[in-house]
């Protein structure tokens, strides 16, 4: 491990926690099935993964936005009849880091032997997030949002966007080198959704949705499930697959919302990022896979970033430069990120880069793959975890 | 796809009693923001209190001049009672670094840029009774 470690005492620097199974469903545009039904199969994955039987797990958790299935019930459906921890986080996508620190960290204050951490949506064929379906009488703070029709995530996101635009000159082309780069990694993958070559022309022949941002900006939206198992130390040497161990999380939740937010030109990761490397000892060279939460392709710009991958302006020569590919300094979104290979939320980020760290990612595998630093959310508010496959 | 349907009202506020009195105001023809009576920092969306000190808010008439801090143009339409295209700013008022409002600027997109000034006028929001800051360039 590089870096000169100014490790923290105490939460997740034990080290004593691995990954010990990932599971998933097929994603796709109309699953014609349940939220819980694609959850207990996720789970049911995961448990098959490592080799472990239901009655392993006392803990799981999750996180939704009023589109998933409860733990106690998808748990009763994976044939648990008990849980020590069950927990339900009303959240997006920058939960997803501290989603897993939290399951994590259960173990290692001793309350739960294994946890499965799941996440599951018809997220286009069901609850699609900024969908209208009846008269809007908006409440809360976005109450003065309601009058310009500004309520959805893709026009938050291309505020944000033009204001990094008029600062540092960056253009759709340098948006366009992460939405082109992330497809290519995805044309391999059987599991995305969106595989076809994706050139500059195209690119830039786009739609406009909500201006700076294209559709090819936007995530895929997809219905499906992933599951992510945790285990502590002492049921390690009883899975049958290889552990990923979580070496660190970090995260950084801005308060502000999406207005008041002093500087668009930076998401969390201004803090989130120095964060995880001072707690793990590691820097962003350290890293062969960076699993970017991309929502947006702007997300990926401003967190290489604030995670130190790039300087401001820089990210979209860097991905043009091939330096974010194979052969370069780290592996994007090796699946093709929830731009092509599907919006779960963030967690199928985990399952592919625990899938790299075993070496079991087929055609798409990373060489020399050890580290991955994958991240979640965007805007103001999200984290990262940093996961090895030595034990650190 | 469900998508926004036209038939529907456009998106309204629903007030409460702290938000209560820009509406108020708005309606009464003048764009009024949370200010605290002690520190006499301007907040917005209010508070309750003042998140700066914790001191009472009072509503005060602002000049309704600021800047174009950044904007989209939609070239799709996200909600009901909004077609394309419509260029939708983050103005920052220059009665304080950092307070910023939404709206609409009724303007062609390729005349927007960040830094515009502009001016606030009250607009009525659909058929709903509301009213709401939009912008003009200045």
């Amino acid at each position: 491990m590089g870096g000169s470690a100014e490790v923290l005492p105490g939460f997740l620097n034990g080290m004593t926690v691995a990954i010990a199974g990932i599971g998933r469903t097929s994603f796709s545009r109309s699953s014609g099935r349940t939220t819980k039904a694609m959850a207990v199969e996720a789970c049911r994955d995961a448990l098959a993964d490592a080799g472990l039987d239901a009655a392993s797990v006392d803990g799981m958790t999750t996180f939704q936005v009023n589109d998933s299935a409860h733990p106690m019930e998808v748990a009763w459906g994976l044939g648990v009849t008990e849980l020590a921890w069950a927990n339900s986080q009303y959240a997006g996508g920058n939960a997803v880091a501290e989603q897993i620190a939290m399951a994590a960290a259960m173990i290692e204050a001793g309350h739960c032997r294994a946890t499965l951490v799941y996440r599951s949506l018809n997220g286009r064929s069901g609850h699609r997030f900024g969908t209208v379906e009846g008269p809007m009488q908006v409440e809360g703070d976005m109450q003065f949002d309601a009058p310009s029709g500004f309520l959805v995530p893709p026009q938050w996101f291309a505020m944000w966007a033009r204001r990094h635009q008029s600062v540092y000159g960056t253009t759709s082309e340098d948006l366009g080198a992460i939405a082109i780069t992330q497809r290519n990694h995805a044309g391999p993958n059987d599991h995305a959704v969106r595989r076809e070559p994706l050139t500059m022309d195209d690119y830039l022949a786009g739609r406009f949705v909500a201006e700076p941002l294209r559709v090819f900006d936007c995530t895929s939206e997809v219905d499906g499930a992933v599951a992510i198992l945790l285990v502590g130390e002492p049921l390690v040497a009883d899975i049958r697959s290889t552990p990923v161990w979580l070496v660190g999380s970090a995260g950084s939740q801005g308060c502000s919302g999406w207005s008041a937010w002093d500087d668009p030109t930076q998401m969390y990761a201004r803090t989130a990022g120095p964060r995880i490397w001072n707690r793990t000892g590691l820097r962003p060279t350290d890293m062969q896979i960076a699993c970017m939460y991309d929502c947006f392709t702007y997300t990926v710009m401003a967190t290489m970033e604030g995670y130190g991958f790039c300087e401001p302006g820089q990210v979209g020569a860097f991905f043009a430069e091939g330096r974010a590919t194979y052969g370069g300094d780290v592996v994007v979104n090796p699946h093709g990120g929830l731009l092509s290979e599907g919006y779960i939320h963030g967690l199928n980020h985990h399952y592919e880069a625990a899938l790299q760290l075993r070496g079991q990612a087929g055609v798409r595998q990373v060489a020399g793959a050890d580290l991955a630093l994958v991240s979640a959310g965007g805007g103001p508010y999200g984290g990262a975890n940093v996961y090895s496959r030595t034990k650190p | 796809m469900t998508g926004p349907e036209s038939r529907l009202e456009p998106p309204i506020p629903l007030p409460d009693v702290v938000s209560a009195p820009f509406w108020n105001w708005t309606a009464s023809g003048v764009l009024a923001l949370a200010r605290c009576a002690d520190c006499r920092q301007w907040d917005h969306p209010p508070q309750e209190r003042c998140r700066f000190c914790g001191g009472p808010i009072v509503f005060e008439p602002v000049s309704g001049r600021g800047t174009i801090f950044s904007f989209i143009v939609n070239r799709r339409q996200f909600v009901p009672g909004h077609p394309p295209p419509r260029v939708i700013a983050l103005v920052e008022l220059e009665e304080q670094a950092g307070l910023r409002l939404t709206g609409l600027v009724g303007a062609e997109p390729e005349r927007v840029t960040i830094g515009s000034a502009v001016v606030a006028s009250l607009a009525p929001v659909g058929a709903s009774g509301y009213m709401a800051p939009v912008f003009d360039l200045a």
